[in-house]
């Protein structure tokens, strides 16, 4: 076989995901992009310009502007929600990373016929709508929900708790939903740690507490690093917690983008939101895949 | 340096042989098991460890002694590991006192036991550097950055990891991992250095290095070091006592000579080298003497001390190296067994022969090649009459 044909062939294996993503990811953040340098208009649909075979595409582009960009960066509104979305992505990442490491280190020294079933536990949400689990949620912590019904009743509170529709509801659902994404990386990374490394830093005289510190939180590092980014990313962007669980002072880019899309019919705005949200994102996302390179390599 | 100077010691002083085992050849000088004035450096008291229903140790009591190169020999799963394991501390015995240097630890957690062990995977932490690794024992300490510089540099120094210092664990070769492991094992100057397979890992030709490489470096450290191993001939080249371990309790404590020469059971006998045994019950018990006759008819004479009476089953046990090959019919009916030449294995400076007797038992024996004449030697299907001396078989009982 030629090296040519070789090559043919090659593009047989990996045509079709490119192909997948120009289709379903490239091309429509091209519409998005331009979307964002139009203006709103009362028409179907509401922006102008359209592009038509009449005007020319010279025509079309110079109708085009960064209006909606300056006017984003003009009103601290939009500044706020971003800075505001990633405040709250960015606590509860280290929430659910607080809350995900010992559960995942007790998978990891779990006795190994227990752990798939353990894992099996940690992947059982998903069998069930994320929005129905949200739902939940809501009847969890309204005033005359079960966690205040339950409280009372073992005599800790008085008063029903008012945290449905506020920030911290948030954070609970964003730590809720998002924990089984920090749990696995962080079990995978731990799992992998040779017991007897630990015994090693215990024989030259490291208490089990300093052991940890030296040894296995460094070598979990990249689980973390994983986990915290897949938490990150998506919780940056999150629009259903903050729209059931919280109130009108959670202030989330997610829910102003939805806003000026359904609210405002402005689709030119909220293509500038969602842009922007992507450049916002790039950086982490970068981080992310660099990582998992390095991680790819360091298995090798 | 501050190095503890070696004291001379018997599995030092003496290049040891490499091939073979040692004879009983005097352990000159080196024995402080045999004076009972001097305190053992570890004691096990009746120590049993059980895991669930399985008995791993039991009921063993062991003295070892400073500066010693004590070997735990066995099969695995005999217990010896489970032993060396509750040494450093990482198992607590069911039953029994363990006693370093007078103290009973059998409580301490690992990281107050005067202990450093050489794990058989050598543990190196990943993410640290070969000097880092050798320095982390010293860093619990709380020991000033410049002393520990210097300690870890004396470590690196006396297995030439200098050039090496600054490599993570996976930029090593598995020879060098090895060395990274003992060093850090030292690094601490621990009172007593353990090494749980050290060397089951590398292939046979670093494996004899490296043994020679351990024997120098507790020789010049002066520590004590156990090491447990499967290995009958590493236990044999750089052990000054080895204790066999079979099913969780200790066969025999030794030294390799001795073990070697009067093994205590069949099963030590089989397992350290190559060995022949004859069972048969004893016939008569006299003047330092025992004679035996065999279940095929021979009969033997022995010298031996062991306490037996006329009429018990035994086995006696012969060397290969101690069985005499021939053509001629000795004078004698004693030790004398007739057979037929089925295997003949040249390797240069020796040979094995397989003789089939006639009840159709497998004998070896081996025989020096010193003359030139090869049209001489014994060679297949030769009619053979094999002998020895009355002191050189061992009579077993267990």
């Amino acid at each position: 076989m030629t090296a040519k044909t070789a090559d043919y062939r090659r593009w047989y294996v990996i045509g079709p995901p490119y192909l997948w993503l120009l289709v379903l990811f490239l091309i429509p953040f091209v519409i998005v992009f331009k979307l964002s340098l139009s203006q709103v208009a009362t028409a179907i649909p509401p922006y102008t310009p359209t592009f038509s075979w009449a005007t020319g595409l010279t025509a079309f582009i110079s109708q085009l502007n960064f209006d909606n960009y300056s006017f984003i960066f003009g009103d601290p509104l939009y500044i706020n929600a971003y800075i505001s979305s990633l405040k709250i992505a960015f606590l509860s990442t280290l929430l659910t990373l607080l809350v995900a490491y010992p559960m995942a280190y007790g998978m990891a020294r779990a006795p190994k016929s227990w752990q798939p079933t353990l894992m099996m536990l940690v992947i059982l949400p998903f069998w069930t709508s994320f929005l129905i689990r949200i739902y939940a949620w809501i009847a969890i912590l309204k005033p005359e929900g079960f966690l205040s019904i339950f409280l009372i009743k073992l005599g800790l509170i008085s008063e029903p708790l008012q945290i449905m529709n506020t920030t911290t509801a948030v954070y609970i659902g964003i730590v809720y939903s998002y924990l089984p994404f920090m749990i696995l990386p962080l079990y995978a990374s731990l799992e992998k740690i040779n017991p007897s490394l630990l015994e090693a830093a215990q024989d030259l005289g490291s208490q089990p507490w300093r052991a940890f510190w030296q040894v296995t939180f460094p070598l979990s590092l990249p689980g973390v690093f994983a986990g915290c980014l897949l938490v990150f990313i998506p919780a940056v962007g999150e629009f259903v917690i903050p729209d059931l669980l919280g109130g009108s002072e959670t202030l989330m880019i997610g829910k102003t983008l939805w806003t000026e899309f359904f609210n405002n019919r402005d689709w030119p705005l909220a293509s500038a939101v969602a842009v922007l949200l992507l450049l916002v994102l790039i950086i982490p996302i970068v981080l992310f895949q660099r990582q998992q390179e390095l991680e790819r390599e360091a298995a090798r | 340096m501050v190095l503890a100077t070696a004291q001379p010691q018997a599995n030092a002083t003496a290049s040891p042989q490499r091939a073979g085992p040692r004879t009983a050849a005097p352990q000159s000088g080196f024995a402080p098991w045999k004076d009972p004035k001097l305190a053992p450096i570890v004691r096990f008291e009746g120590i049993t460890k059980r895991f669930d229903d399985f008995v791993a140790v039991n009921e063993v009591t062991l003295d070892i002694y400073e500066r010693e190169f004590f070997a735990l020999l066995g099969p695995s799963g005999c217990g010896k590991s489970t032993l060396l394991r509750m040494l450093a501390g990482f198992e607590r015995p069911t039953d029994g006192k363990i006693i370093v240097a007078g103290q009973d630890i059998t409580a301490l957690p690992p990281y107050e036991r005067p202990v450093n062990m050489m794990f058989q995977s050598y543990a190196l932490f990943p993410h640290m550097t070969v000097e880092r690794n050798i320095g982390f024992g010293l860093r619990q300490e709380g020991m000033p950055k410049d002393k520990i510089a210097e300690r870890v540099d004396e470590a690196m120094a006396m297995l030439e990891l200098r050039q090496f210092a600054k490599r993570k664990p996976n930029q090593l070769s598995g020879g060098q991992q090895q060395r990274v492991a003992l060093a850090r094992a030292i690094a601490k100057k621990p009172r007593i250095v353990l090494l749980d397979e050290p060397l089951g890992a590398l292939d046979k030709k670093l494996r004899q290095q490296a043994q020679f490489e351990l024997m120098r470096i507790q020789e010049t450290t002066g520590t004590t070091f156990i090491i447990v191993t499967h290995d009958q001939e590493e236990a044999m080249t750089v052990a000054s006592r080895i204790a066999v371990m079979e099913k969780g309790v200790l066969v025999q404590v030794a030294t390799p000579g001795d073990i070697y020469e009067n093994p205590k059971t069949r099963y030590i006998a089989g397992f350290i080298g190559d060995v022949n045994v004859f069972e048969g019950t004893v016939s008569k018990v006299s003047d330092g003497c025992i004679e035996i006759d065999g279940k095929d008819g021979y009969k033997f004479k022995t010298r031996s001390t062991e306490k037996v009476s006329v009429g018990q089953n035994v086995g006696l046990a012969l060397r290969p190296e101690k069985i005499r090959i021939g053509r001629e019919k000795p004078a004698t009916d004693l030790n004398v067994i007739p057979g037929k030449v089925e295997d003949v294995g040249y390797l240069g400076s020796i040979s094995h022969y397989h003789v089939r007797t006639a009840p159709g038992e497998r004998v070896t024996a081996l025989r020096a090649n010193s003359a030139h004449t090869v049209e001489q030697s014994i060679t297949w299907e030769d009619q053979v009459w094999l002998d020895w001396p009355v002191d050189a078989g061992v009579v077993l009982t267990g």
